[in-house]
């Protein structure tokens, strides 16, 4: 028993509303459904707050409740039984950038940038922006979507790979 | 672009080395344009996806949903609460209803006789025998009761006999007599004793009156007065001595 309470849990879990939202409108699309999701999600929180250990990662502990919650909605369900995965090694994915390409991005607005996360396959954007917008480590990533670190690592390459490539292709079009 | 730091370069960037590597690794990029030019890209793109990913706010009926649903008061659901504390509780409240339901039982009959006593004080006829002569009293209740008892003598008292009348408390019969000193007056009620009958409690809350209770015989004797609690229980001893079987 880790003899923390309905009020710990209130003070840990409340101010993770927002992300948790935030990644779950991702997750699936429908604002109502990502609604019950964090609701539900806050739901068995609370349930199994008894057995979450105290000094472990809480942040990661309710991001991995609310993927887990997804996977056997509907929506997850559909998206288990659609997505296929290259499996292709970190090493041979790892590009480096050309400064053009940085400069692109850094001309790029925050709706291409939204449109391009839309595009990449739920895999990679999961991977993506727990990454980069929730700043996980790896292995926080690793823990909350249950695959191995490497999984993590290939995932995060290709999903920035194709958000650049979009995004180049975008602006270049454009020019 | 196959500088064979490429790959430490991208864990750099976010910031996945240990402290050594960390710094080895900065201290490469610093004079490889290749790796810089990792680095500041991932860098950018991070920042642009940490931006662009902050997309939605939670609505605020969320919030209140959410809160709605975590208990003011801590809460474990484990077997203790589900199934021993209810247990617990059942028993407890089956326990003070058999142990609290006699004296709630003695409390209203005590009420009862006091009632008696207020209302005979307020009659304009308080007794059926009126006699001073407890050898007059004590026969008018032959044949009215299954039970006989004793009067005590008053020679010597300042107490003083009025008289006496049949009572009936919770369907049964039993005597009252009426004494009186220094202008107060005190009833004293007579019933056979039950088997089943249980010490009559004082409640909790204090009482007008003066109220003594007491068993010798297989009688039941209960005396209600405004008088001092000494008068009250010299009357009482004078009972007791007069009922010595």
């Amino acid at each position: 028993m880790s003899g923390l309470n309905s009020k710990d849990f209130e003070a840990l879990a409340l101010p993770l509303l927002d992300p948790l939202y935030n990644f779950a409108r991702w997750l699936c699309s429908d604002p109502g459904e990502a609604q019950d999701l964090v609701q539900e999600t806050f739901a068995k929180a609370l349930k199994n707050f008894a057995s979450f250990q105290q000094g472990s990662n809480f942040r990661a502990w309710m991001f991995t409740i609310l993927r887990n919650t997804f996977l056997t909605s509907r929506t997850g369900l559909e998206r288990r039984n659609t997505t296929q995965e290259d499996e292709e090694e970190f090493e041979d994915l790892v590009a480096g950038v050309e400064n053009p390409e940085t400069i692109l991005i850094r001309r790029a607005d925050v709706e291409l940038v939204q449109e391009a996360i839309a595009k990449l396959p739920p895999n990679f954007r999961d991977v993506l922006l727990l990454a980069d917008m929730e700043e996980m480590r790896y292995q926080e990533i690793a823990d909350v979507l249950g695959v191995p670190i490497g999984t993590v690592m290939s995932r995060l390459a290709r999903a920035r790979k194709q958000v650049r490539e979009c995004i180049v292709v975008t602006l270049g079009v454009k020019q | 672009m196959n500088c064979e730091w490429r790959q430490k370069a991208v864990l750099f960037a976010d910031d996945e080395l240990g402290h050594a590597e960390q710094e080895e690794v900065s201290a490469h990029v610093s004079r490889c344009a290749e790796c810089a030019s990792t680095v500041t890209g991932q860098m950018e793109l991070k920042k642009a996806v940490r931006i662009a990913g902050h997309r939605f706010t939670a609505p605020a009926g969320l919030r209140a949903n959410v809160l709605a649903g975590i208990p003011a008061k801590p809460r474990r659901r484990s077997l203790w609460q589900w199934v021993l504390v209810p247990a617990t509780l059942l028993v407890l409240a089956a326990l003070a209803f058999f142990l609290l339901l006699p004296q709630r039982h003695n409390e209203s009959l005590l009420a009862e006789l006091v009632d008696q006593h207020v209302t005979t004080l307020a009659s304009q006829n308080p007794v059926d025998v009126i006699s001073t002569d407890h050898h007059t009293v004590k026969p008018w209740f032959q044949g009215k009761l299954p039970f006989s008892f004793n009067l005590p003598e008053l020679a010597g008292s300042q107490f003083v006999l009025l008289g006496g009348k049949m009572v009936y408390v919770e369907q049964r019969p039993g005597a009252e007599l009426l004494y009186e000193i220094r202008k107060h007056r005190i009833s004293i009620f007579i019933f056979q004793s039950r088997s089943d009958d249980k010490p009559v409690v004082r409640p909790d809350h204090p009482l007008a009156f003066t109220v003594e209770t007491w068993k010798q015989s297989g009688l039941q004797f209960s005396l209600v007065t405004d008088v001092s609690p000494d008068d009250a229980h010299r009357l009482k001893s004078m009972f007791e001595d007069a009922n010595k079987s």
